[in-house]
């Protein structure tokens, strides 16, 4: 159970090679069926997480959430991509086409690129990148030029003025994030992610940074646009912000790609502090399931209960009260290190 | 402390979400509905004193009452009782007025119907009370029915009795003449209808049900007539 995948990956490539091909086309080969893949396992989640996100949403609210369709309604999800599918495309006359047309497809595209450093298994990061947090802050930055093209491209003024808090919003909230990052960094001495859940064999580094921890939950809840920190969407003030003038598959390649990012959001949360892949008798692949699925129910568990925060007070926490903290914790930190050092552990 | 309140918050709806949910499963489940639930208005017409007290309460005129006063009596009855539901805001007004609690709320709940017309609920008096024979009282109390409920036989006489009625109100002579025989008795009665809208009803439904009473009715009216009419001369003169 423990190498399946990883075995099923090597006897591809070696057919492969006993078919002729030389071992960079194999390799191609190879990383295209682990992307196609990973589309694959995003897609299914995201119909996953969405039924989950309702159901847990019902059930805070003393509702039943989704019923009807199959066995506890898990197929209502299905029904509703169906829908999208099948919708009518529509696009404003007034709008910048080009710009509204591909806003959705880079922001799905950059929430996939998220998942080529996180490992999903023991020695099963797509690429094992050096620098594979440092990607991954850049890369989720990424996202925000995606919603500030939708805005731009609606032409719309809801849709300009959610752009432009989310904007501001992820400016302001990208800072603490790579601060509290910085914490493991220093401990764990390595950027690579597999490197970083080597350092957690013994200790998860939610006990040694809990101030971190939970600096780089709140803001990756800013950076996911996510309640209560949905301000871009807003649909009480900008009915739905950037996402307003889209309808039909483009709206839900942006859902898609909000959920994507959750998941990357939470699965790099469990890598970071719960030990990521590791864990006892089950095997690694499962272990970083169930501790990404923790994450995001603590996520949709935030959502549900608390109320959306003001623009101006959101900012405010972000730069007077996150940053100083995350400062804080690096200063501590490294005074931690220098001290164990010191005494020679 | 500093977000205790957003700790507290996020007991209450972990609390919550292992609750018990409220949500009825409507059509498969049924609510549970208090006894002073208002659901859809109804009428029981035994106990109607023909009073007029709910059609004046509605704020809505949503309610109708037809009263007559049947031969020889002296007390009001309900000849039909209208309910335009589509109207009511189940205000409850015209059930507290009520003095003999005619009216209450049923617990239906399901007033949904296809045709606008089909929301009236309509409640007649059955027909044959109407023709109390004079001087007695009525030998059984109104029996409610509903418009939906009559049957076939009692629709086609319904039917039968209103275009009888226009008959006699627009050619009276032909059709007079097969009750009464002389020409001057013809005339009198053709006065008689026009000047009371009951007689012509009366005459209707008789003409259609029973001749032969029907001409003797004619006859006792215009006697009365008649008799009535060299009397007011004399006190004129």
């Amino acid at each position: 159970m423990e190498n399946l995948i990883l075995f099923i990956a090597h006897a591809l490539t070696s057919w492969l090679v006993s078919l002729g091909l030389s071992p960079w086309w194999a390799d191609l080969i190879l990383l295209i069926l682990q992307w196609t893949s990973i589309v694959m396992i995003i897609t299914l989640n995201v119909l996953i997480l969405i039924w989950l996100e309702r159901k847990v949403a019902g059930f805070m609210q003393e509702r039943l959430g989704p019923n009807r369709l199959g066995p506890f309604g898990v197929f209502q999800t299905i029904a509703d991509t169906l829908k999208l599918l099948t919708k009518e495309d529509i696009v404003p006359s007034k709008t910048d086409k080009w710009i509204f047309k591909t806003a959705p497809m880079f922001f799905i595209i950059v929430a996939v690129l998220l998942y080529a450093v996180i490992p999903m298994g023991k020695d099963m990061a797509v690429v094992d990148l050096n620098v594979g947090l440092f990607y991954f802050i850049s890369v989720g930055s990424l996202s925000t030029i995606c919603i500030l093209m939708a805005g731009w491209g609606s032409n719309n003024k809801w849709s300009l003025l959610g752009a432009m808090r989310s904007v501001a919003q992820m400016i302001s909230y990208e800072i603490p994030l790579a601060f509290s990052l910085l914490g493991v960094v220093m401990i764990a001495g390595s950027l690579n992610l597999s490197d970083i859940v080597a350092a957690q064999h013994k200790l998860w580094f939610i006990l040694l940074q809990p101030i971190a921890f939970v600096t780089y939950f709140i803001a990756a809840t800013a950076e996911l646009n996510r309640g209560p920190f949905d301000m871009p969407e807003a649909e009480q003030e900008l009915t739905a912000g950037a996402y307003t003038e889209y309808t039909g598959m483009r709206w839900a390649l942006f859902f898609l790609a909000e959920y994507t990012n959750l998941v990357a959001v939470s699965a790099l949360a469990s890598t970071l502090f719960l030990g990521g892949w590791q864990g006892p008798w089950l095997p690694s692949w499962i272990w970083i399931i169930i501790k990404t699925y923790s994450v995001m129910l603590i996520f949709m568990w935030m959502k549900w209960t608390f109320p959306r925060i003001r623009m101006d007070h959101l900012m405010s926490f972000s730069w007077k009260v996150l940053i100083p903290i995350s400062l804080v914790n690096i200063v501590l930190t490294g005074a931690a290190i220098e001290f164990f050092h010191g005494m020679g552990w | 402390m500093f977000g205790k309140g957003l700790i507290e918050g996020l007991g209450i709806t972990l609390k919550h979400a292992f609750e018990k949910d409220i949500t009825i499963q409507y059509p498969e489940e049924r609510p549970y509905l208090q006894d002073r639930y208002r659901g859809c208005l109804a009428y029981d017409s035994p106990k109607c004193i023909a009073c007029g007290l709910c059609v004046k309460t509605c704020p809505n005129n949503v309610l109708t009452l037809e009263t007559f006063i049947p031969e020889g009596t002296k007390k009001k009855k309900a000849r039909s009782y209208t309910i335009d539901l589509q109207y009511c805001l189940f205000c409850n007004l015209c059930v507290e007025v009520c003095p003999t609690q005619t009216l209450y709320f049923k617990h239906d709940f399901e007033l949904s119907t296809y045709n606008r017309e089909d929301i009236k609920i309509v409640y007649h008096r059955p027909p044959e009370l109407n023709l109390v024979p004079e001087g007695k009282e009525e030998a059984s109390p109104g029996v409610k029915t509903e418009l939906s409920d009559i049957s076939e036989a009692d629709a086609k006489r319904f039917k039968q009795i209103e275009a009888m009625k226009t008959v006699l109100g627009k050619n009276p002579q032909k059709s007079l003449s097969k009750i009464l025989e002389s020409e001057e008795d013809i005339a009198i009665m053709t006065s008689l209808m026009s000047a009371d809208d009951k007689k012509l009803a009366k005459l209707a439904e008789l003409l259609i049900d029973d001749r032969d009473k029907a001409a003797k009715l004619a006859q006792a009216w215009v006697n009365k007539d008649k008799k009535d009419r060299p009397r007011e001369a004399g006190e004129q003169g």
